[in-house]
């Protein structure tokens, strides 16, 4: 699959959107889990990720679970 | 002769009849539910996966009814399986800080969680009725145009539907219906022996609602606790030793003893206290044919399979209530799409087959790889098992019990890439489960290396997927799963063409 990168402010949205959270109040460092994140909506991520063109699995985004590095991951 | 006419008869009051029915009757149609036994009744597949409990119950709206059952909760499956000789997990979480409300499922007394399913199926607007036994559809001009059932007086019932769905389990009466014929697995033709115990130990916390499998030299073992006492044990082996366990309960009570005996794991965790239990609905000794099997067509006009009906694979993965769950809810896509007029019948019973045959078919990959970890051990029943030993002609039967007959893939996949990708498949899973480790160590809670596995992935997508729907209701958004595919409407119940 060809891979598309996505933006930083497009990864801060979409986790801010299944977090119900505006996207300013993410820490950027602080790990998701600690935010509210949880499998399901990790689940929700990657499908639409995905969708997008981003060649991402749930192992992926659970091995460091930060905004920091989820948009060091997807921006590739 | 009696005439009735609803929009869809279901023939068959288990989980995947019930589910079918549920969710046809939750748009509005007339159902009918024809079950030939009185419910309660007695089941066996008592293992359950996160996607039934957290997906379909939750679209058939169980949700309460399942939390007061209080079921016991397993986190995942336990396995004396492959080199390891001490059992590893795997867990429906990721890690201990990466779960979700949907990392958890439950052992069950199938007589409560069926009737359960059936009871609300009524409640939703099913007409149910039990003692119920269909003989035969009716047809007319190529088309499935309603069955005739005999109740308990012996009187005979003729009733037209729209759509027949055959839901009635491993010995169907009717499936043969639809065509084609059954294919069975050439690797997969076990037997199983089980019974209940009462008093067996339990594995330590947090593992001790987990199932255990355990192999042994001529076969499995699986031990599910069903309550704090009561326990289901049951012997997978070779079809080829049908004789020691098919006479009187009192020869199959000596090859059971004998199977536990020899299965080390099993025979510890039991311990020397349990006692077999000999009266009532668990007191017998059963004995079941395990032949994976599949039917090469799934559907056609007027008519569809769900469940055992269609196909079954080996127990050892708890799969046959989720199997024939989710084929009950793609099939209450199909009829729901049909009957509404948004898709014609082609297109919508196209995609039920075509992801049910994807589901059947990764699920059997994994099977054969999961089965081939095992394979270096000695024993007929292992060796038989080894995917580098599947020839060409076993391959070939391979791809005719996962493709059907609609399925482009048989021509497509010369059986020595399917061997390739078989071996490659084994290797991985082999490694990922050496990486994992023990069940009580810290990488032993861990599934990041099981959950990495390509063919692990696939089987978990569809589970996922229902899972979300089940958590995150209609703002769930699916991508197409097939090429050309179909997606679920918003509210889950129908087929649409993806935006």
């Amino acid at each position: 699959m060809e891979r598309t990168p996505l933006t930083a402010d497009r990864v801060r949205a979409d986790v801010a959107d299944v977090l119900s959270v505006p996207p300013g109040e993410l820490d950027e460092d602080l790990r998701l889990i600690d935010q509210g994140m949880d499998s399901i909506r990790m689940m929700t991520l990657v499908e639409r990720w995905r969708a997008d063109g981003a060649d991402v699995t749930f192992v992926d985004l659970a091995e460091g679970p930060t905004v920091a590095e989820w948009v060091a991951l997807l921006g590739r | 002769m009696k005439n009735e006419s609803f929009d869809v008869v279901v023939v068959g009051g288990g989980p995947g009849g019930s589910t079918a029915a549920t969710l046809v009757a939750r748009r509005g149609h007339r159902v009918l539910l024809l079950e030939k036994e009185t419910f309660p009744r007695y089941q066996i597949g008592e293992s359950l996966l996160p996607a039934t409990v957290h997906g379909i119950c939750r679209l058939l709206g169980v949700e309460e009814e399942m939390e007061r059952a209080a079921f016991t909760r397993k986190r995942g499956g336990s396995f004396r399986w492959g080199t390891n000789p001490v059992p590893w997990n795997f867990l429906f979480a990721l890690s201990p800080e990466i779960s979700g409300p949907t990392s958890y499922a439950y052992q069950v007394e199938r007589m409560k969680f069926d009737e359960i399913l059936l009871r609300n199926a009524a409640a939703k607007g099913v007409e149910v009725r039990e003692n119920a036994a269909v003989g035969e559809v009716v047809e007319d001009g190529g088309q499935v145009t309603g069955v005739r059932y005999t109740d308990a007086d012996g009187e005979v019932h003729e009733v037209s539907a729209r759509y027949v769905i055959d839901a009635s389990g491993n010995r169907t009466r009717i499936s043969a219906a639809v065509g084609g014929e059954r294919v069975y697995s050439e690797h997969f033709r076990n037997l199983a022996l089980f019974g209940y115990f009462e008093g067996g130990g339990r594995l330590p916390a947090p593992d001790a609602g987990n199932i255990l499998c355990a192999a042994f030299d001529e076969g499995w073992i699986w031990y599910i606790p069903l309550s704090d006492t009561l326990t289901s044990v049951g012997a997978v082996i070779s079809a080829t030793r049908a004789q020691e366990i098919q006479g009187d309960q009192a020869a199959r009570e000596k090859a059971l003893r004998g199977f536990l005996d020899r299965c080390e794991i099993v025979r510890d965790l039991l311990g020397p206290d349990a006692a077999r239990v000999t009266e009532g609905t668990y007191g017998e000794l059963r004995v079941r044919k395990d032949y994976s099997y599949a039917n090469t067509r799934f559907w056609r006009p007027g008519m569809a399979l769900v469940g055992d009906a269609a196909c079954f694979i080996d127990p050892v993965f708890s799969t046959g209530v989720h199997l024939a769950t989710y084929a009950g809810l793609l099939a209450a896509r199909a009829v729901n799409s049909v009957l509404g007029g948004e898709l014609d019948e082609e297109r919508a019973f196209g995609e039920f087959e075509g992801r049910y045959r994807r589901e059947y078919k990764v699920f059997y990959e994994f099977l054969s790889s999961f089965y081939d970890m095992q394979g270096n051990e000695d024993g007929y029943f292992w060796k038989a098992k080894k995917v580098t030993a599947f020839d060409t002609t076993a391959m070939e039967a391979f791809v005719t019990l996962v493709g059907g007959v609609a399925s482009g893939e048989t021509a497509l996949t010369a059986p020595a890439e399917m061997v390739d990708r078989f071996g490659a498949s084994a290797r991985s899973l082999s490694e990922a489960v050496e990486a994992t480790g023990d069940m009580t160590t810290a990488s032993g809670e861990r599934m990041n290396h099981l959950f990495g596995v390509p063919v692990v992935g696939d089987v978990m997508h569809e589970m996922n997927e229902i899972q979300r729907r089940g958590v995150l209701g209609s703002a769930t958004r699916e991508a197409p799963l097939l090429p050309g595919g179909l997606v679920p409407t918003a509210d889950g119940l129908g087929w649409t063409e993806p935006a």
